[in-house]
This record gives C-alpha cells, sequence and structure tokens, in this order.
C-alpha cells in the first residue's frame, strides 16, 4: 500500500491545478465581461457604476493591451476559456489515471496478499472457517475500501481543495457575499451525513429481504418435482409473494427517504442561489459589487454545492470502509503455517502462539520455501524404486477442542515398497493419521505424544512443503481444479511428459474416459467445462497422484465411488507399480484390502489388528466379519439356484 | 438422468444495436403498471421546464437591476426564487417517487409473473436452465431491467426536453448565439457515443474478471488441502496475479477512459460559453444584446452539455442491459409444453359449472375435476419412446402395466433410464411417441394439476422446505389438522425420533432440511406422501448415509405408505428390491429382465450380477456401521 503514496500525492497535486485552473475558466469570463464588454462606451447609459479593479488584474489587463484592446480582440476570451479547460482537463485526467492506479493496485495488492495468505493458512484454520464469508471478505470488502480510495478520498481532497482556494478568493472578492452564499452549507451537510446513516440502516434491511425472497425462489425451484407432486402451485406462489411484496415496500420507503432527501437538497440549493443572487443584484445596484464579480459569484457558488451535497455519502462510505478494512485485517492476522519446522517438538508457540509471520515477508519467503523438490526428489527416490520407509512410535494426537485423543499409542512400520491397508469404520482415525503424514496437522499440542519418522528423519523436522512434495495422496472427494484434464494431471509434476500423463491415466482407468471427451486430455472440467461423476474424479485424483510418481502413496478411500470391475483393473495397475512407493490404503471393500501387504485395523483411535489377509481371516474380528459375508452371499446365491 | 445443459454463462453479451423491438415491449409492460409511466413523463417535462426556467429568473433579475439600480423590486424577485425554489423542490420530489413506484412495482410484478411461470413450466426446461441462472433472473435481471424503465425514463424524457427547451429559448434570446452554441451538439454527440460505448465494454471487462477472481477464491478455498499437498501455493498465486493484474489493467482502462471523456465534455462548454462571450460581446458594443441575456447566455451553453452526456450514458446503458430485457421478457413469453389442452380446459370448465348446479358432495368425490373417474386402477406404458431434447432415444418403444397394489422395481446401471421413467410416469415429462395410460386413457386426455396431485414422491435426496417439521409433513395435505400429522408421521415410525427432537414437531428443519439427517428427512418425506394419501407413490431410494436401526425404521415406514397404490421404487437397498411384486433390470431404455428375486437370481442374468457386486458392497459398508455402532 505504501508505494501507491506517492501516486496518491501525485494525483492530489493534478487534482489541485484541475481544480484551480477549472475555477479561472468562469473568472476569465469575468474579466471580460467586467472590463472589456460592461465597460463599452455604448453601454454608458447603463446604471451600474464603474468599479476600482484591483491592482493584479490591472497589470494583467495592461499586459494584454488595456480594455481598449480586449473589446477589439474579444477572441482572447474564447482562447483563455478554451484553453484553461483544456489544461484543467488535462491535469484532471492525469488525476483520473493516477488515482485509478492507486486505488485498484491496493485492491490488487490486498486480493493478491489475501490469496496468498489463504492458501499458507493451516487446515486447522480452514476446518472451522465459513467459506462464503472469507470470499466476501476477499472480494466485496476490498471492493468497498477500493471505492473508497478511488472516489471518496478524490471527493474529500476536492471538498478541501475548493475550501481552500475558491473560499479566500470568494473572500478576497467580497466577504459578505460569501457569507451569505455559505449560509445554508452547514445546516445542509449535518442534514446529509443523518440521511446516509438511515439509508444504511434501510439498506441492510432490504439487503435481508433480498436474502429471504432469493433463498425462497432458490428452496422453490430445487424442490420444484416435490411442488408439482403436490400440486402446491399456488401456495408456493402466495408464500413467494410475503417477501416480494415486502422487499417492494422496503424499496419503496427507501425512495421516499431519497426524495425527501433529494428534494430538500435541491431545493436549498437552488434557494442559495437565489439568496447569493439576490442579494448580489442588490449590491451591484448600490454599486458595492460588479456585474463580473456577481458572475463569478454565481459559477463558483454552482461548483461549491457540488461537493456538499456528496459529503453526506463520504462519511457514510468511511464508516463502511473501516469496518472492511477491519474485517481484512482480522484474516490477515491469522497466523500461517510454520514453513520452518519447530526447534523443539514440544513447544506450543510453533502453531499456536506464534505471532503471524507478516504476510509480505510469507510472500517473499515463498518460492524460496518452496525448493524444485516435485520432481527432483520422486525421481530421486523413484529411481531406487525403493519408496519410503516410514516408522511411526507411540503416537498420540488430539484434536483442537477435543476431550479424546483421535489416535493413541499407534505403532506400525512401513518397509519401502511395502503397502499397508487400513479399515476401521468411520470416525476411527484413519483419516487423521494420513493428515498428520502429510504435515495438514502437527503432532505438537498438548498431550500430543510419539514420533514419526520418514527415511529416518523426525516428520516435524522436515519443512511442509517437502513432506508434501514426496507424498502423493488420494482423498475421498477429491478436489479437481477448473483447468484441463491435462493442468489437473499435471499438478503434481509440471513438467511430466505426454506419454508418462497417457500412462498414469491408463493405470488409474480414465484414459479411455478422457479421449472420450470432445476434447480429449484439453477438455475443462467444472462450470465451463465438463461434470465428472465421483468415480471419474477419484480416478482422475489416483492418475494424478501416479503422475507425481512419489515414494510415498496415500490412498484415502479413494476408490469408493468407483465400480468393482474399474476398482479390479485400478488395483492390478497398481499392483504392476508395487514397490516403486510405499502405499498406505484405507479402504472400506475385501476387494481392495486383498492387495495389501499388511492390514491394520483401526477402532476408536488405536490398532486392535494387524497382520496379513490370511492371518486375520483365522481371527475373531472385522476383518473375519467382512470376509465372512462374502461367503454368505456365495451361499444364498447357492441356495436360490438351488432351488429353483 | 438429463443430459446437462451447456448454457452461455456470459451475463453480458455486447449488442452492437440498440433493439427498439425489445423496449417497446418492455415500455408496454410498464405502461401496465397503472400510470405511472405517464405520470413520470408529466413529471420529468415539469421539472425540466421548472430547471431551465432558473436562467430567465436570474435575467429578469440582472437586467432589472442594471436598468431600474436601487429602483428594482427587490422583494418581488425574492419572492420569486422563493416560490421557484419551493417548486423545484416539490417537482424533485414527485419525480423521485414516481419513478421509484414505477421501478419497484414493476420489478414486483415481473418478478412474480416470473415465479408463477416458472411453477408451470415443464422440467425439460428446468434441465436446459439452472437453477441458478432462473434465480438471477427473478432478481438482478428484474431490478435492472425496471431500473432503466423508470430512470431511463426520467433521464432520456427529463434531459431531452431540458436540451430542447433550452435550444428554443437560446434561438429565441438571440438566434444568431443560439445557433452558435448548438453548433457544437452534433460533434458532442458522436464524441459522447464513442466514449461510452467503450467506457462501457471496459466496465464489462472489469466485471467478468471479477467474477473469476470470486471464481478463484472459492475454489482455492475449497481446495486448500490438495494445494498444500500438491506444493501449488506458489504456482496457484502466480496464476492468481495473472489474474488480478488483467482486472488492474481492465480497471485503469476504464478509469481513464472516464477521466478522459469528461474533461471533454467541460472544455466543450467553456468553448461554447467563450464564443458566445465573443459574438455576444460584440452585439453588446452595438445594443444588439442586453448585458443579462448575455450573462444568461453565457451559463446556458456552459451547462448545456451534461444533460447531453446523461443521454448518451443512458443509452449506453439500455443497449448493455439488453440482454437481460430479452432473458427476462423471454421467460415471461415462454409458454409451457405440457400443460392442459384447450379440450381438457372447457372439460374442467364444464365440470365445475355442474358442481355448483348439483352440490351433491358425495357423487363428485368420485369423479375428477376433469370429468373423468377419480379413482386410477392401472398405469400403462405402450410404445413408449423417449429422449431428452438433446440427445439420443432414452426409452425405446417401452410397454409395462402396473395395477394398484403392485410394486414395481426397477434396478440397473446408472444412465439405463430408470429415473426417465419415473419422470414420465409423474407426466413431467410425456413420452415422445407412444402413450401412457392411465385406465385406458391417455394421460394427456386428463387434467394435468389433478394428476399430478394424486402422486405421492420421496427422492433420492429428499427436499424438505425451511419450517418446522409439521410445517413439512402437512405440505403433503394443508389443511391437515395437527392429529391427522401425528398420525402419518406414526404410521411411517417417523413420530418417536421427531419427539426426541428439541421442540418436537415444531421444530425448524433449517436449509434444505439440514439440520436433519438423511434417513430423518426421508421419513419426514415419507409421512408427507402418506398424508396426501396418494394413488401412484414414486420413490427414488437413497443408495447410503443411513444407519441400519434407520433403515428398519424405513422399511416398516415403507410397507405403510404402498399399501394399496400403484408404487414404482427406484431400488438400491437390498430389502426394497426382495419385497417387490417385480423387479424389472433396465439397461439402455429396455427392460433386459423381469420378475421376482428369487427367479432373477436364479436365473444367474444380469440381476444376479448387480447383485453379486453393487448390493454385496452395500452389506460391507453395513458391517462396518454396526461395528462403529457396539
Amino acid at each position: 500500500m505504501h508505494g501507491q503514496r506517492l501516486r496518491c500525492i501525485i494525483a492530489f497535486i493534478c487534482l489541485l491545478l484541475a481544480v484551480g485552473l477549472g475555477y479561472l475558466v468562469p473568472l476569465a469570463g469575468s474579466v471580460a465581461l467586467d472590463h472589456a464588454i460592461a465597460t463599452a462606451p455604448t453601454l454608458e447609459h447603463a446604471k451600474i457604476p464603474v468599479r476600482e479593479i484591483s491592482p493584479l488584474l490591472a497589470t494583467v489587463l495592461a499586459a494584454l493591451g488595456g480594455a481598449e484592446n480586449l473589446r477589439a480582440k474579444l477572441w482572447l476570451a474564447v482562447v483563455a476559456m478554451t484553453g484553461l479547460s483544456i489544461f484543467a482537463g488535462a491535469f484532471s485526467y492525469l488525476k483520473g489515471w493516477l488515482s485509478s492506479l492507486a486505488s485498484d493496485g491496493i485492491a490488487r495488492d490486498l486480493k493478491d496478499r489475501l490469496y496468498n495468505h489463504l492458501n499458507h493458512l493451516p487446515a486447522r484454520y480452514h476446518d472451522r472457517a465459513n467459506s462464503g464469508d472469507l470470499v466476501q471478505r476477499c472480494t466485496s470488502d476490498i471492493e468497498i475500501i477500493r471505492q473508497f480510495f478511488a472516489m471518496q478520498i478524490m471527493e474529500i481532497g476536492n471538498a478541501l481543495i475548493l475550501l481552500l482556494t475558491v473560499l479566500p478568493l470568494m473572500l478576497l472578492l467580497n466577504p459578505w457575499m460569501t457569507l451569505i452564499s455559505f449560509l445554508t452549507i452547514p445546516p445542509l451537510l449535518v442534514y446529509s451525513y443523518t440521511h446516509f446513516r438511515n439509508v444504511r440502516r434501510i439498506f441492510k434491511s432490504i439487503e435481508e429481504t433480498e436474502g429471504v425472497l432469493t433463498g425462497i425462489v432458490q428452496e422453490n425451484l430445487t424442490g420444484i418435482r416435490v411442488v408439482r407432486a403436490f400440486a402446491r402451485q399456488d401456495f408456493e406462489t402466495r408464500r413467494f409473494e410475503v417477501p416480494n411484496a415486502e422487499f417492494r415496500d422496503k424499496s419503496l420507503r427507501m425512495n421516499f427517504l431519497m426524495a425527501r432527501y433529494w428534494s430538500i437538497c435541491d431545493g436549498v440549493c437552488t434557494g442559495q442561489r437565489g439568496l447569493t443572487l439576490l442579494c448580489g443584484v442588490w449590491w451591484v445596484a448600490h454599486g458595492t459589487l460588479s456585474l463580473g464579480e456577481l458572475f463569478a459569484f454565481a459559477a463558483y457558488l454552482v461548483i461549491m454545492l457540488a461537493p456538499v451535497r456528496g459529503m453526506g455519502r463520504v462519511l457514510s462510505d468511511l464508516g463502511k470502509t473501516t469496518i472492511a478494512l477491519a474485517r481484512i485485517g482480522e484474516v490477515l492476522a491469522q497466523p500461517v503455517e510454520a514453513d520452518d519446522a519447530p526447534r523443539s517438538t514440544g513447544s506450543q508457540t510453533g502453531s499456536d502462539g506464534q505471532t503471524p509471520a507478516s504476510p509480505a515477508t510469507t510472500r517473499s519467503n515463498a518460492p524460496t520455501a518452496a525448493p524444485p523438490v516435485h520432481g527432483d526428489a520422486g525421481l530421486e527416490t523413484g529411481g531406487t524404486r525403493a519408496g519410503t520407509h516410514l516408522v511411526v512410535r507411540d503416537l498420540r494426537f488430539t484434536h483442537q477442542g477435543m476431550m479424546r485423543p483421535a489416535l493413541e499409542g499407534i505403532n506400525f512400520e512401513a518397509a519401502p515398497g511395502e503397502t499397508i491397508a487400513i479399515i476401521g469404520p468411520s470416525g476411527a482415525g484413519k483419516s487423521t493419521l494420513m493428515h498428520l503424514l502429510l504435515r495438514l496437522y502437527d503432532y505438537n499440542g498438548p498431550g500430543d505424544t510419539g514420533s514419526i519418522r520418514i527415511n529416518e528423519r523426525e516428520l516435524s523436522t522436515i519443512p511442509r512443503k517437502e513432506v508434501r512434495a514426496t507424498t502423493g495422496v488420494v482423498m475421498q472427494e477429491p478436489f479437481l481444479y477448473a483447468k484441463t484434464l491435462r493442468d489437473n494431471l499435471r499438478l503434481g509434476r509440471y513438467d511430466a511428459p505426454q506419454h508418462e500423463l497417457e500412462n498414469a491415466a491408463r493405470d488409474a482407468c480414465i484414459h479411455e474416459s478422457i479421449t472420450g471427451f470432445d476434447h480429449g486430455y484439453d477438455t475443462l472440467i467444472g462450470e465451463r467445462g465438463i461434470t465428472l461423476s465421483g468415480g471419474q474424479r477419484q480416478r482422475m485424483a489416483i492418475a494424478r497422484a501416479l503422475v507425481k510418481k512419489p515414494p510415498l502413496l496415500l490412498l484415502d478411500d479413494a476408490l469408493s465411488a468407483v465400480d468393482s470391475e474399474t476398482e479390479a483393473l485400478i488395483i492390478r495397475a497398481l499392483r504392476r507399480r508395487h514397490g516403486n512407493a510405499t502405499t498406505l490404503v484405507i479402504a472400506h471393500r475385501l476387494s481392495t484390502l486383498a492387495h495389501a501387504d499388511r492390514v491394520l485395523v483401526l477402532e476408536h483411535g488405536r490398532i486392535v489388528q494387524t497382520g496379513t489377509c490370511a492371518e486375520l481371516e483365522s481371527r475373531e474380528g472385522l476383518y473375519r466379519r467382512l470376509w465372512q459375508l462374502q461367503s454368505n452371499i456365495e451361499s444364498e446365491l447357492h441356495e436360490t439356484s438351488f432351488a429353483a | 438422468m438429463p443430459p446437462p445443459a451447456a448454457i452461455s454463462h456470459q451475463e453480458d453479451e455486447f449488442r452492437a444495436n440498440l433493439d427498439a423491438g425489445l423496449w417497446i415491449k418492455v415500455f408496454k409492460r410498464a405502461l401496465r403498471v397503472r400510470n405511472y409511466l405517464l405520470l413520470l413523463l408529466f413529471a420529468a417535462i415539469v421539472t425540466s421546464l421548472i430547471e431551465s426556467s432558473l436562467v430567465f429568473l436570474i435575467r429578469w433579475a440582472i437586467d432589472g437591476a442594471v436598468e431600474h439600480g436601487t429602483a428594482a423590486p427587490f422583494a418581488l424577485y425574492a419572492a420569486a426564487f422563493a416560490t421557484y425554489s419551493l417548486a423545484f423542490g416539490t417537482s424533485v420530489w414527485f419525480f423521485i417517487r414516481i419513478s421509484g413506484n414505477l421501478a419497484h412495482r414493476l420489478a414486483h410484478d415481473i418478478r412474480l409473473e416470473g415465479f408463477q411461470r416458472l411453477q408451470e413450466l415443464e422440467f425439460s426446461y428446468y434441465d436446459t436452465h439452472p437453477i441458478g441462472w432462473l434465480i438471477s433472473r427473478l432478481t438482478s435481471d428484474c431490478d435492472r431491467l425496471a431500473r432503466i424503465i423508470a430512470w431511463g425514463t426520467r433521464n432520456i424524457a427529463a434531459d431531452f426536453f431540458y436540451v430542447v427547451i433550452v435550444s428554443f429559448a437560446l434561438l429565441w434570446m438571440n438566434w444568431q448565439l443560439g445557433l452558435i452554441v448548438i453548433a457544437a451538439l452534433p460533434p458532442f454527440a458522436v464524441i459522447s457515443i464513442w466514449f461510452q460505448r467503450r467506457m462501457l465494454r471496459s466496465a464489462r471487462d472489469v466485471r467478468r474478471y471479477n467474477s473469476q477472481i470470486i471464481a478463484n477464491y472459492s475454489e482455492s478455498i475449497q481446495g486448500v488441502r490438495t494445494t498444500k499437498t500438491l506444493v501449488r501455493e506458489q504456482q496457484n498465486l502466480t496464476e492468481f496475479q495473472g489474474l488480478t493484474g488483467r482486472m488492474f489493467a481492465a480497471s485503469v482502462l476504464n478509469a481513464r477512459q472516464n477521466a478522459f471523456y469528461f474533461p471533454i465534455v467541460t472544455t466543450l462548454g467553456a468553448f461554447a460559453s467563450g464564443l458566445a462571450l465573443w459574438r455576444g460581446g460584440y452585439l453588446v458594443f452595438t445594443d444588439a444584446l442586453s448585458l443579462g441575456t448575455l450573462v444568461a447566455f453565457v451559463q446556458f451553453a456552459g451547462h448545456f452539455f451534461h444533460p447531453l452526456n446523461d443521454i448518451a450514458r443512458m443509452l449506453a446503458e439500455m443497449q448493455a442491459a439488453q440482454a437481460a430485457g430479452e432473458r427476462v421478457m423471454g421467460l415471461l413469453a415462454t409458454e409451457p409444453k405440457i400443460k392442459d389442452s384447450a379440450e381438457v380446459e372447457t372439460r374442467i370448465k364444464n365440470e365445475k359449472l355442474k358442481i355448483k348446479n348439483e352440490s351433491e358432495a358425495d357423487a363428485v368425490a368420485a369423479v375428477a375435476p376433469d370429468g373423468h373417474s377419480a379413482r386410477i386402477g392401472a398405469v400403462e406404458f405402450r410404445n413408449v419412446t423417449f429422449h431428452y431434447e438433446t440427445g439420443p432415444d432414452v426409452l425405446t418403444d417401452f410397454n409395462l402395466t402396473v395395477r394398484t397394489g403392485q410394486t414395481i422395481a426397477l434396478v440397473g446401471a446408472s444412465g439405463g433410464g430408470k429415473s426417465t421413467i419415473v419422470s414420465l410416469v409423474c407426466r413431467f415429462y410425456e413420452p415422445t411417441s407412444g402413450a401412457i395410460l392411465v385406465d385406458g386413457l391417455d394421460y394427456r386426455e386428463r387434467s394435468l394439476l389433478w394428476f399430478q396431485s394424486q402422486l405421492g414422491i420421496v427422492l433420492q435426496t429428499p427436499h424438505l422446505f425451511q419450517g418446522s417439521v409439521r410445517d413439512n409433513i402437512r405440505y403433503g395435505r394443508l389443511n391437515a389438522t395437527d392429529a391427522q400429522v401425528e398420525d402419518a408421521a406414526r404410521l411411517v415410525n417417523a413420530h418417536p425420533f421427531i419427539m426426541q427432537l428439541e421442540h418436537g414437531y415444531d421444530t425448524a428443519v433449517g436449509e434444505n432440511g439440514n439440520r436433519l439427517s438423511t434417513g430423518q428427512k426421508q421419513l419426514v418425506s415419507f409421512a408427507r406422501a402418506l398424508l396426501a394419501d396418494p394413488q401412484i407413490f414414486v420413490m427414488d431410494e437413497a443408495t447410503s448415509s443411513i444407519d441400519t436401526e434407520t433403515e428398519q425404521l424405513i422399511q416398516r415406514g415403507l410397507e405403510t405408505v404402498l399399501r394399496g397404490r400403484i408404487s414404482f421404487v427406484i431400488a438400491h437397498r437390498l430389502s426394497t428390491v426382495r419385497t417387490a411384486d417385480c423387479i424389472l433390470v433396465i439397461n439402455k431404455g429396455r427392460i433386459e429382465e423381469s420378475g421376482t428375486h428369487a427367479e432373477l437370481l436364479a436365473k444367474r442374468g444380469h440381476y444376479y450380477e448387480l447383485y453379486t457386486s453393487q448390493f454385496r458392497r452395500e452389506l460391507e459398508a453395513e458391517v462396518l456401521e454396526r461395528d462403529l455402532a457396539c
């Protein structure tokens, strides 16, 4: 924002020049009227006494060859007025340009900063945040601030400059006329301030009603089948009519306020002009004021009244802007994920009490903190065909604000290239374990114990970005960006060649779906493109993870929306890749479990069973019950075919 | 499922020319709002008359002072100015009130009419018009259109009259001087239109980038975990900065255009004043012009161009709002494709008369409003072929007869046509060829409203309206007593869980019923359907997210609901499939297999395959859930 200060200052100077030059335009006309036209010998019969002219004007007039010469060259007035207006216009243009550069620059900086900050806030923050509210802070609130800087600041500047330039000029010309010209302005200012405060209140209530109205339409349209099924069209129309009428009436109430404000404002302003003119005419008739001065006063008054009418809005916008700034400040004050590992694992300041790194420094750190690990690390470890060596010891983790630990006494080891399946009812802590491995959460809160070691390094000492760059993950409800399919696949590794994308897509059984789309790999996903089914999204996410070639692969119920046949194909492909990566699979289906080297059964945050599939089949427990189910079905099928 | 429609999200297509026909249509509609439009025109003329007469007032006062000196009638001047201010203020008041009344009442009426139209339109309209799109037609587009009508009339009428009056006044005061000032008009008009169009275009760019930025924000917030796990923070920021950079450039361009345009208006004004001063000065020397007239002239010339500027802006805005106008008028002009035929309508009318004459309530109950029997004994698909507006046939030559008391379970892969069959039964769509018969009579010969009020529908994602549980159940029969509502809830086993809610039947269900679980919502919608006492019952079962206990509750509730009705169930749950009278395996718009559970299993065909893959998965999930429960 500080970079915009210079622009603001220059814009102010331009504004000053534009306004100043702008006022010289009527002055030029006034001089011409007074000293060239009104003094013409032909007008001697008029009863206007000729007044003494100020010494400054006299010099200017003399330089121009005196009144006599001016009369002969009246076109000079055209040149002067037009020329001054062009100069004023040029500065006004510069002012408009610069103030837009400043205000839009401020808005852009704020948007970028917020965007970056949001991406760096910890997952914990996003768990609780209301996304609609966040988006509003990032857009509408910034827009309020931008508008204030673009318009109202200049409006305030304009009013100030007017007050500082025109007022002395008017006072110099005639103090009494000035006093009379400003008679109604202070009460008008007070009135307009109270008016805009009222408007804000009503505006809020109109917006609420509009929200209700939109809500009813939305509800009606999403439930249109229910409406039709019960033939409730008339009932719905009556229901809609209530807020619809209320919205109209509140809008009319607002209209009433506006009509009152503008009629009073316009009436008073016109009255003020009449008052000034009348007093002026009186003094002109008594010879204490020149006609040119009256002309100038009339013109200045029109200029002065414009900002007076807008000042109420400025003040009320100022209030809105301070609120918007505070709301944005709240978000920016949230501490971001610490990029460097905390020195001591147990220190609480590492995540909670830590003072927020200033967004500016975070931003400048970001490029250096994101080492080009994606490709290199993946290739390096992928090249050895080993995968990560993962050791979890005595892990205990509690979610913030929860009493019971989500994970407790977790002990297991995954050898490089091993595939471990995790089963358990929902809420058992499976996903939490995945999130910890990704450092989306840290196991350093109060009561958290244990260690996670990746290739002999303690996880909490490895920079987050490095951890994530070397881990591939597929969530149950994967998120795809509104980009092309190709770009989505490349997210994990930007330089992946096309044939690798296709191989990964084939392994994830999504290649054929992709080539079936009109634009193949260049098909856009999202609002402006195609909508993928849940299964297709999961397969895309698997392919995306495979493209990345990570030494550690986490699949969080990644095949839940995929049909059984495709699932078998994908599992077969993953088996072929077996050994390239250490793989952790959360699964709900026996078929997915079958290809794992070992199975962990997780219940209430604890590992209750471990072993190979064969071992678990023979022991009482969750796995065995699943396994029995299958044989039950088979026997039922057997019976029915027997009966028929 | 209908194919997703390709909808242009371009909200503001730019039209090269003003479509006069559209605006005439829009203004004709505005005429219906009492006489506001005419009043507004009148107010506009009066206001501009008053506004323009100020100059004469000023001239009168100055000339009086110049001529009579201190003897001028100052009290009269004062009275005149006071009256003038009062008149001006009053005219502004009326003017704003009238245009506000016009705008808000018109918006209200258009909204209401649009909403009613949406209640009548067939579902294929909804397939091609997403809900979000329709909502903005009824909200922002309506407001924008109404505002343009009200303020457009104001600007164009008032400013136009102002300019005309002032032009006449100038010519009348002194035609030579007047012509000089008026000569500046044509170039000004050209410049204005040129600039206004460009400003509109850049303003639209700004809006477009802004909505992209909003979309980007919500994407980044929703996908923040993915961003983190893919270490995309830096890359995302770079892309986002590209977007904010483009918005910045567009905003600055728009500001520069504005900053360039307005000085032109002012300079033209100064130039015209200067010219008037120059020529007028000579005329004063020759005594052909009074000094007061010259002052009036110079002032006038300076303020002549701002109203013109308003007109130019208004025309440009109308051009921009044209798309909104077309969409709203288009919605109002869309005729529902599925509605009662003229013949049915006359029959309904006759029947109404008959009821009035006979007043035998018992005899009437057995007769539907269209004069046919009110009982439905059988529904038959006869050679039905159907395709959605775009796309291939979903159903080909489909035949099926269902009688009262029968439950038909539809199973099969998604996209096979199950939902289509159900939508056709409900007459949400009509067959492309062939017919659906109700007791031997094509259902297109029956009253649409009556037929649909005989349906009970429970959807996969049961839709509840905001309000209490009681309100939602009562939606099935609006005049049901509290006792009847509770009886219906008891019958479907919803009563126990409702009583456990915080306020029992008066508990608010929240937006879309979100405060209830899916299973609970389904029970409430069962009760709602039961209260309506439908003759045809349609159900699209939920696949998951119901625990075993609720599952059993639903199963028992379902049996009550299905008794004595014609039922179509798109079945996912084993329990429903097993108890159905007939299972149809639907694939590619045809019946591949039909029969009872045992018969089909024995066949070892498609049903067998489905059963072993799809249903087993559910059982596995159930085992896990049961484990969680204990």
